[in-house]
């Protein structure tokens, strides 16, 4: 199992939380893996979801025009990536 | 499930639909009505899941097998609207007698942001015209980008602005868009009543029998916390539409868990209202495809 950081593990939370998953735990959460359709199996209703928690955890809004969001989206390594450089809190 | 909508070819040569709306803008709506008898009888003798979809929702409306001119007439209400289409897409608003019901639930919304649930009966176009020709009224529309995909593009080219008005659904940020528009105070549109391959549903009562239903409007609408307003346009013959607007306020609680439970009973009311509205006009359900499938 690969190392989680500790934003990483803090966004798994946020997740977790977010999207009330049962049967999985943020430390379980493969910072690699794809977190949409396959993966952790998300769909665009929970990406809607998470996208408004990090705006209010983090302070800074994900946008639709943003043509990195598919990266942004693809792995939690990557979601806690973008977070680390747009957090305004 | 697996034969759902998605997995019809769209039928009729994109020559034939050229000539045809050649026709509706050059020569006329009289002359290109008279072309839909001829597309009318194609369908129901080439058509057959279209053909079978048609007479088992006619059945069951009425409580009996249609007669063969029943048959006839649902597939050329549906032929006629398509043609209308051109019209209202080119903003020859002119040529019919639009009636508007209810048009204060949405008047009085402009500017604040609401999502707009209708189902795949009669003309959304008429809405989405109006939308654009009222200012103050901005329409966006999710939309399977592929579905219909020719005619949609060949319309869409009487229309460029139109088609700037289509969120696509499918990709990871679409819904961040919708939310995006009614934060803006846009109004979204969207159709209730097809479930996309793979898409989560909910089994309501509809016409007598359960039929699934897609989950996401409900979804949407409990996550994004604005009003819904129901809108259904209805084709009654000759050049006549009927849009009729609803508040829709089923309430679904916050908690995601709770929320979860509550879909089916929101959405249940939403096919109430449909099956209310298909009741009135039966021969605008244009889902031709197996919408009661047997598991």
């Amino acid at each position: 199992m690969s190392e989680l950081t500790p934003l990483e593990l803090e966004v798994g939370h946020l997740i977790v939380d977010t999207l009330n998953l049962e049967d999985v735990s943020a430390a379980d959460i493969e910072a690699d893996a794809p977190l949409f359709r396959e993966g952790l199996g998300l769909d665009s209703i929970d990406a809607l979801e998470l996208a408004l928690a990090i705006s209010r955890h983090y302070g800074f809004q994900l946008r639709s025009d943003d043509e990195n969001n598919a990266r942004i989206f693809s792995s939690l390594r990557a979601l806690a990536a973008h977070i680390a450089g747009h957090r305004v809190k | 499930m697996a034969a759902g909508w998605q997995g019809q070819s769209e039928r009729g040569s994109p020559w034939a639909l050229r000539l045809i709306l050649w026709i509706a803008l050059h020569i006329g709506r009289g002359a290109a009505r008279v072309l839909l008898y001829p597309i009318t009888f194609y369908f129901l003798l080439n058509g057959r899941t279209a053909r079978n979809a048609s007479r088992d929702y006619l059945t069951r409306i009425f409580g009996r097998a249609p007669t063969l001119a029943e048959r006839i007439r649902h597939i050329h209400c549906f032929a006629a609207t398509i043609l209308d289409r051109v019209y209202f897409l080119s903003g020859q608003f002119d040529r019919f007698d639009v009636r508007l019901h209810g048009v204060e639930v949405i008047q009085a919304r402009a500017g604040t942001g609401a999502l707009l649930l209708s189902a795949h009966v009669g003309s959304f176009d008429a809405l989405r015209a109006l939308g654009v020709e009222q200012r103050g009224l901005p329409i966006k529309v999710l939309m399977f980008p592929d579905h219909n995909g020719f005619i949609t593009a060949l319309l869409h080219t009487l229309n460029p602005a139109l088609l700037e008005t289509i969120i696509p659904l499918g990709g990871i940020d679409t819904l961040l868009r919708v939310q995006e528009a009614v934060t803006q105070g846009e109004m979204v549109g969207m159709l209730g009543d097809r479930v996309a391959a793979g898409g989560k549903t909910v089994s309501c009562d509809f016409l007598g029998a359960p039929a699934p239903f897609p989950v996401g409007p409900a979804q949407l609408a409990a996550v994004l916390r604005v009003p819904v307003i129901l809108v259904f346009g209805l084709y009654r013959g000759g050049n006549r539409y009927d849009l009729y607007f609803e508040t829709f306020d089923a309430v679904l609680p916050q908690g995601r868990r709770e929320r979860e439970a509550a879909l089916g009973q929101w959405t249940q009311a939403y096919a109430a209202r449909l099956e209310h509205h298909v009741r009135i006009a039966p021969y605008n359900w244009f889902n031709f495809y197996d919408f009661w499938p047997q598991d």
